[in-house]
Order: C-alpha cells, then structure tokens, then sequence
C-alpha cells in the first residue's frame, strides 16, 4: 500500500484493502473515474465515498478509462492523449505503459482507447504528425495494437488503417471484434485489421432526416454492453424554422448481437453529451448534461427530466439500473434514483479537483 | 584550419549565401544585406531549423502583413522555443514584412482587421471558406496572407498537427475536415492568395516617399466627435520616425502628443504616442503616391476605444487635398459654420445647390471657414464638395429632419473583465439617415447624414435576458454611449451565469421638436484569452 496516496476516508481504504484480496465472490460495484492534474479514483458508491485515489505517471489530463472484464487493471489516456498507462487496481502500481510520441512524431489518440475482454490486448486510435525540422505532416490515422504483457515501454505489437476522427471503441462481445465510432460506426476483425462492416451514421440516408452531428466522447457501455451516444439531426422534410426541424436521438450498438439502432425521441432544445443504456431494462437509456433525461429507445419517448445543480458530462448507472452515477467537468458525482430522479448522495474529489473530460466507468470487484 | 573549422566556415557561408539569394530580393549584395540587423537573425537564429541543402525553408515562401510576422516569429518562440531579444524580434520582423509583404491593394480589403476595428464584420467570400478557415480566428487572418498551393498545404499539415482536435469540435466533425483542408482548399487559397502577384512585384519594385513632412489630419473618435488637426512627422533614420501631433476636438479640447512611429513595406505606420494623458497606438497605411495617409488610432490597452485617422500631406505640391469637411450635416433653412481642412487649399468653395456662401471666416492653405445659408427649400440629399474648382471625396448632407436613426455597430460585443485582462468595453455611435427617394427607412437607398449626439440607456434584449436581470448584473451605458462591462468570475447571486449578459442598446436623439430613437444589440460575454493582434 505504500505507492497510493489516501486521500480521503482512511478507515474506508483500510477496510477495502484488506478485504480486496478476498472480495472477487462479493461482485460489489466500484466507480473508476479521474481527475485532474492526473489521479484515478476507486469509488465505493454505496459509501458514497472514494476508497482509493492512484496518481498516474506523466502530464495530465486523464480521459478515456478502459478496464478489462476481471477489472484488474485499468488503462488510462493521459499524458496530453499521448501515452495510454495501465495500473493495477489492487496495488495502485503501475504495469503498463505506451508513449505513443517520439521526439520527431507526435501521436495523440482521442478518446478511443479499448481493451479486449480478456484483458490481452489493447487498441489505440492513433492519429500521427511528423514534426520535420521546419514542417508538419499530418499523418494517416489507424488502430495500434498493444500486447498489455508489454510491461513499461510497450510499442504497438500491429496496426491497421482506420478511418480519421474516430472518438470511441469498444472490444464486443465476438472474438477479435472491435467497433469503433467515428463518422460512422466500423466494426473492425483486429486480427486481420479488416473492416468488416460500415453501419452508416453519418451516411446513414434517411429520408427526410439529414447528417446527424455526433460528438461521442464517453464511453460507458459495461452494464448493459451497449455503447450509446446522444445525437442531434436535422428534419429536412420541415420548414427549418419548425420546431421539428431539429431533433435530439439516442444511438445505441449492442455490443453482443453487433446491431445499431437509432432513435429520436424530442425537438433538439438542449444538449445532452452522454448516454447509458440500463442493463435491467435494455429499452430505456438516460442521458446527462445540464439536465438528467430518461428515454425509451424503442418508442422514443421522453419519459423523465430533470435539471440538475450543476453540469455533467459523464454517466453511468449501477447493476441493478437502480441508481444513476453523474459525473465529469467539475469537481463531483452526484448518485440519482433512476426512477425517481431524485438525488441520493454525492462524491466530492479530493481538493476540488475537475473530473473535466475524464470517464467514469464502472467495474465489479 | 581542422576539417571542424573548415566545415563550420562553410556552413556559414552557405547559409550566408542562401539567406542572401532569397531573401534579398531588393537587389542588395550579400556584403550589403550581411549588415542588416534581420538578415543577421534569420542568419543567426532561423537557419538552424530552416536551412535544407543550402536552401532557406518556409521563410521565403509567404507573404504576410507586419503584423503577420510578428505572430509567425512569436510562435516560433513558442513552439520551437527560438528565444530572440526583443530588437531581435523587431529586426526580423521588419526585415521580412518589408520584403515579403503584401502590396497595398492586397491589403486593403481587410484593412478593419489591421486596424482592430471593434464589432467588425468579418468578410468570407463563401460559406465553406466562413466554416473551415472562419471559426477559431477571422477569416481576415487568411486573407492577409499570399503564399503558393504548396505553402498553403503545408500550413493545413501545422493546423491539423498543432491542434487535432479540430476534425473533433463543432464544424470539423461534421465533414471530412482534413481531406478538404488538405485537398481542397490549398488550391483554392493559392487562387485567390498567390505568391507571386504584378501587384506584389510592382509595389516591392517601386521607390516609395518617406513619411516625413507635415501633415493635416482629420478623424472620428466615437463618444468625442470629430476632430482635425496636424501632424509633424520628422525622419529619425530609415523609415523610423519621431511625430507630434496637434488634435482639435472642439472649442477647448485640444489634444497634444508625441511618439514614434516605423514604416513596414513602404506603407504600413506602426506608431505609439501619448495623445493628451493616454497612451495610444497607430495603424495607418500611406497612399500609394504617399500623399495620404488612413487609419486608425486607438489606446494601447484597450484597442476597441479609438478614433479614424485621415490625413494629407501638406507640401508645396498639395493642390486642394481635403481631409474633412465639418458639420457634414446642414438643416435646410438654416444658416451654419463649415470648416474645411486640408492642404493647399484655395479660397474658392463650392458646397452644391441650395447651400450658398454668404461670408468667409478664414482662409488659409489649410482651412477654409465660411458662413453658409441653406436654402429653404434645398433639396435634401448629398452634395460633394469642391475646392478651387476640383471636386472631392467629401461631402455634406442637406436635410430637412432627420428621417431615421440606427445605432452603430447594430450588434456589438463587450467582454467581462477579471484577472490580468481588463474588461472591454463597446463604444456605441447613433447616426442619423434620410429615407432617401423611396421614402422608407432602412433600405438600401438611405442616406447616410452623420453622427449625431445621443441619450443613451439599455434594456434586457428579450425575456430571458429579462428574468435573469442580466440589466443588473452585465456592467453600465457610459453617457457617451460606451458600455463599461462588470468583471467576470462567478457571481454567487447569478447561478452559473457570471456577468454576462443580453442587452438593448437605445439611442435616443433629439431633432427639433422630434424624438427618435434606435436600438442595437449587445452581447456581454466571457473574455477572450489570448488577444492577438489580427484576430
Ligand atoms: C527549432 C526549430 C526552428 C527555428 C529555430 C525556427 N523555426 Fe520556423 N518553423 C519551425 C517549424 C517546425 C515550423 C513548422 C511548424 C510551424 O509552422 O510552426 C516552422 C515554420 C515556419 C514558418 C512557416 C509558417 C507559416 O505557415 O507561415 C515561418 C515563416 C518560419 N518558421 C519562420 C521562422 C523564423 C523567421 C525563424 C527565426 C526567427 C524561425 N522560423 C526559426 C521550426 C523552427
Ligand atoms: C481549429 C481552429 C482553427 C481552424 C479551423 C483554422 N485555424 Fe488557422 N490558426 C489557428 C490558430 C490557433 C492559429 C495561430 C497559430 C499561432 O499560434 O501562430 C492559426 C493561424 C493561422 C494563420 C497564420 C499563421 C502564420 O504563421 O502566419 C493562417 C494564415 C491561418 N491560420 C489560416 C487558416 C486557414 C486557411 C484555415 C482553413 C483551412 C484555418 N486557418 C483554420 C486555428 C485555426
């Protein structure tokens, strides 16, 4: 326990740390989220507080979070998207780390960051630019392949092209599959580095409804396995000064059957930033940012809204579909009673410290 | 000498060399250019990271405004970390802006950008070129530049490299952003933004008149009104030099201020001076023949709050040059004082029909003072106005009553101040129209009679702006028409809102017995972090 820095409720750390080494048969639920400059934090949400607070190696700023199915490790983007580092959960040490960036190129990855179930492999959405002595040159992007085995200075094991502005991946439920969400969503074999199939989004050519605008930056998909991410389109079949002539969607790709599914659900009035499907009730998704909204994505209606104190832009909900877990921008996760929506407690980050674009996942230990 | 010495010699020479091929374009010789000031930095502290086979890279490639440079050497300290002292930086600046920069014709369109007009309209030719190279900076920005395809590409390659995150924010996500920035619009900027132009090499050919002389000057400070004036610009070196000015508000508002001022490009005035008590900062630009000058001034911290400048040289060749011409509105039916300043003017004034002379006040080569009657029944409408038989630029309005009124700019934007940025205001004008022959306000055919003085006030721009009291909080309307802002930080009586704000700007003037009044829209919004000079 040396390397972690507590930070909050020391008896509650305690507790865990002794019980960590034989918990795996309780399948209690934590919350993984980070803050900035660069810290993961393991919350306990049924304490409502944080348990265990890991300071991850390099620059900030911590975002895309990715935990393999025994939620040993947690892989982290920081270090300005450049390097992906990966710390045991248990011992808060890190195990894992790439630096995608040389001194002549530079290599970010935007949010999309995946790690295969079981826990070997690693993908990356890369996208390179050479710094030349006096020139920049922009690079194709594509997927790097890690061997999580890799230890410390782990370098991408393949890679295979991908199509730019790729913003989230998650590994599905069939061997060597990997969808990624970009312009559309392209579900990738990372054997072979084929596309295997397109399920158009952008291109998706509904009559009567024009390119959505999709800006999916949060990936919360573990409960129900369905990756979910509001959207925004235009009517094209309304005057544009109609209030149908823009409507606010959910999309929604079931991460075991490989389907896509699309749904509006309300004239677009106010933005929504991240989704979650409830692993309970599979038709009904909830979306936050300055309001908490509950649809139901087989009929499309809005069934519930709320507004909130603040603005979030993460979520996430419990096994049970019983609470909501709001979080990211600002400094706390506030816990909602998912029918409800009534607010059930909330986390404050250790000295006030912005969750900003960072995810909150949630792993059962 | 050892092989290390000899190679190193080399070096120097080849860099030497180069530096003096490209860039020395005017038809210095190397042993001549060697001993300017920013040949000796591109030499010294560019050729490490530019100089491929002998060869300057990137630098001799693009056409830029002063102002451009600047941001261009300043990144390079930012980025590459190129540590330069601050005559460094001047010298390299006015090395490069003096023989890569833009002909005057090439910078005219966008001259409200150089100035830092405030609220000005930016000018996209299109929508595509508005969404893809408009929403971080101005479009201004782009078209202040001239480079070849290949160059125009290779700065698309540093925006993408620099900051990717733009194929993921609004307006990047939405298309293919870097397929057509890297495909699509090279060819298109190359068409439109050239290197190589006759303009450019007319212009860089040409010999062009120094700034010295004396010079009378005219101009609009908004708030304050008119003004004219003199300025007395003596050489203090190559286009360097020191400047007095003179500025006549009105009765008893004489503003009197020196400073300096340095010539980029034969045409580009940079200047500083204290004008009275405040500290201000000169963008003009010299006319082609050199015998004009136009710009702007404005205060050094706050560069929304200044005044228009024209001015014409007065020398021996100056043959009835007007600057301005004031009031430029005259009441039908009323008898007024013109003045008229200029250089080299005759004693021989023609204001048009149904405004005659009917006693002189002054005639000197440099103002004309004259007692006008304006007919009764005088048209109403623009008249130009003649000096010494030659008609000119100026003009006077007749009119019977003003028919409309708008507030200028009809959108403006002020900002919260807080930290180490102070807050910027926005400076509203109301100017008075006449319908003109269709005999409606507010279209094309109005005419435009002038600035005139007002009330001012402010309302909640609609309901929202309303409940959320945005009047208390936002900041307050100056009697002048200037709206001070509130600082910025969170406001704990606002939630989440700050001190921002949506508001009604009202102008009301009084026209003889009549009351008009106006209204325009301002914005209070959050601050803007990184000023630069073109946005
Ligand atoms: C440490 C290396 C380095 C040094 C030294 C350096 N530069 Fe650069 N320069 C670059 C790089 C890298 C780029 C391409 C990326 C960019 O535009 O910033 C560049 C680009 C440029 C460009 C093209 C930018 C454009 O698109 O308009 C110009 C012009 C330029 N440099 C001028 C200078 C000048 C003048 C100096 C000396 C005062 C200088 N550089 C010193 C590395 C350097
Ligand atoms: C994502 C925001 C963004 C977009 C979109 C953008 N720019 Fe820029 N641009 C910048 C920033 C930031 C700088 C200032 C870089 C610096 O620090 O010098 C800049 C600088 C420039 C400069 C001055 C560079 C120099 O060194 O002289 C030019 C010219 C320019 N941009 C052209 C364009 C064009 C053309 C497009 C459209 C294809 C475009 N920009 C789109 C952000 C943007």
């Amino acid at each position: 326990m040396r390397m972690l820095s507590i930070k909050k409720a020391p008896m509650v750390i305690v507790a865990l740390c002794c019980a960590a080494v034989s918990l795996p048969a309780l399948a209690a639920e934590y919350l993984l989220t980070v803050t900035r400059p660069n810290n993961l934090h393991i919350v306990d949400p049924a304490k409502r507080a944080i348990v265990r607070t890991i300071n991850l190696p390099g620059d900030g700023i911590p975002g895309a979070i990715a935990v393999p199915k025994d939620a040993k490790t947690a892989y982290v983007l920081t270090n300005r998207m450049e390097s992906v580092v990966g710390v045991d959960l248990d011992s808060g040490k890190p195990v894992f780390r790439a630096d995608f960036s040389t001194p002549q190129r530079r290599v970010k990855g935007f949010f999309a960051v995946a790690v295969s179930e079981d826990g070997k492999e690693l993908y990356v959405h890369q996208a390179p630019v050479q710094l030349g002595r006096s020139e920049y040159k922009v690079e194709d992007t594509y997927i790097a392949v890690f061997d999580t085995a890799d230890g410390m200075t782990a370098k991408p094991r393949r890679t295979f092209p991908a199509p730019r502005r790729i913003s989230l991946m998650a590994a599905t439920g069939k061997p060597d599959h990997l969808i990624a969400l970009g312009w559309d969503m392209y579900l990738f074999n990372t054997k072979t580095g084929k596309l295997e199939q397109t399920f158009p989004v952008r291109h998706w050519n509904r009559p009567g409804i024009g390119e959505p605008d999709v800006l999916a930056m949060w990936g919360t998909f573990e409960q129900a396995r369905a990756l979910s991410t509001p959207y925004f389109v235009a009517k094209t079949d309304v005057p544009p000064d109609s209030p149908e002539a823009f409507k606010a969607g959910i999309a929604v790709f079931d991460l075991d059957s490989e389907t896509l599914k699309v749904k509006e659900f309300e004239n677009a009035t106010t933005a929504m930033f991240s989704s979650v499907v409830s692993p309970v009730a599979r038709n009904e998704a909830f979306l936050v940012m300055n309001q908490l909204t509950k649809v139901d994505t087989d009929t499309g209606k809005l069934l519930k809204r709320k507004d909130l104190e603040q603005t979030f832009y993460a979520i996430n909900i419990s096994g049970d579909g019983k609470e909501i877990y709001v979080g990211g921008a600002l400094d706390k996760i506030a816990i909602y009673d998912a029918d409800s929506f009534e607010k059930k407690g909330e986390i404050q980050m250790p000295g006030g410290a912005d969750q900003s674009i960072g995810w909150m996942r949630v792993v059962k230990r | 000498m050892k092989p290390e010495t000899i190679k190193h010699t080399r070096r120097h020479l080849r860099i030497a060399g180069a530096v003096a091929l490209v860039l020395g374009m005017a038809g210095t010789t190397p042993a001549v250019a060697a001993q300017d000031p920013g040949r000796e930095v591109i030499d010294k502290k560019c050729a490490s990271c530019h100089l491929e086979d002998g060869k300057l890279t990137r630098i001799p490639e693009v056409r830029k405004t002063p102002e451009g440079w600047d941001m261009t050497v300043v990144r390079m300290g930012i980025w590459h970390k190129v540590e330069l002292t601050p005559d460094e930086r001047r010298a390299v600046v006015k090395y490069l802006a003096d023989r890569q920069g833009l002909a005057p014709s090439e910078a005219a369109a966008f001259r409200f950008l150089t100035e830092r007009r405030p609220n000005m309209q930016d000018a996209p030719p299109d929508e595509e070129m508005a969404q893809m190279c408009g929403r971080c900076h101005s479009y201004g920005r782009v078209a202040l530049q001239r480079r070849d395809e290949d160059e125009w590409r290779k700065l698309m390659h540093t925006h993408l490299g620099q900051f990717p995150s733009a194929e993921y924010s609004a307006l990047g996500r939405d298309r293919n952003w870097w397929e057509i920035a890297r495909d699509k619009m090279p060819g298109r900027l190359a068409e439109m933004y050239p290197k190589n132009t006759d303009a450019w090499r007319d212009w860089s050919r040409a010999k062009h008149r120094p700034a010295a002389g004396r010079w009378i000057v005219a101009g609009e400070r908004p708030g304050w009104g008119a003004y004219t004036g003199t300025m007395t610009v003596t050489a203090k070196g190559s286009d360097r030099y020191e400047v007095g000015y003179e500025l006549h508000f009105g009765p008893g508002n004489t503003v009197r201020g020196k400073g300096e001022s340095l010539v980029y490009t034969g045409y580009e005035w940079r200047g500083t001076a204290q004008l009275g008590n405040e500290q201000t900062q000169s963008i003009f630009a010299l006319s082609e023949d050199g015998a004009r000058m136009s710009g702007r001034w404005f205060l050094r911290k706050a560069d929304e709050i200044g005044a228009t400048f024209e001015a014409v040289r007065a020398d021996k060749a100056a043959k009835n040059a007007l600057v301005s011409v004031s009031p430029q509105m005259l009441r039908a039916g009323e008898t007024a004082t013109v003045t008229v300043a200029g250089a080299g003017l005759d004693a021989k004034l023609d204001l048009g029909s149904g405004v005659e002379v009917v006693e002189w006040l002054g005639k000197s080569a440099e103002q004309l003072k004259v007692r006008v009657k304006v007919a009764a029944d005088a048209a109403p409408g623009v008249r130009k106005v003649a000096v010494g038989g030659r008609a000119s630029d100026k003009s006077v309005a007749v009119y019977r009553q003003i028919d409309s009124l708008r507030v200028e700019p009809a959108f403006g934007i002020a900002r919260v101040g807080g930290g180490t940025n102070p807050p910027v205001t926005a400076q509203f004008d109301a100017v008075a129209f006449l319908d003109g022959a269709d005999g409606k306000p507010g279209t094309d055919d109005d005419v435009r009679l002038g600035s005139v003085p007002a009330k001012w006030s402010t309302e909640p721009f609609d309901e929202r702006a309303k409940h959320d009291e945005d009047l208390k909080f936002a900041g307050h309307m100056e009697p002048h028409g200037q709206f001070l802002p509130s600082f910025a930080g969170p406001n704990p009586n606002r939630r989440g809102l700050n001190n921002v704000g949506n508001l009604s700007v009202v102008a009301t003037v009084a026209d003889g017995e009549r009351s008009l009044n106006a209204k325009g829209q301002l914005v209070v919004t959050v601050q803007r972090w990184n000023p630069t000079p073109l946005r």
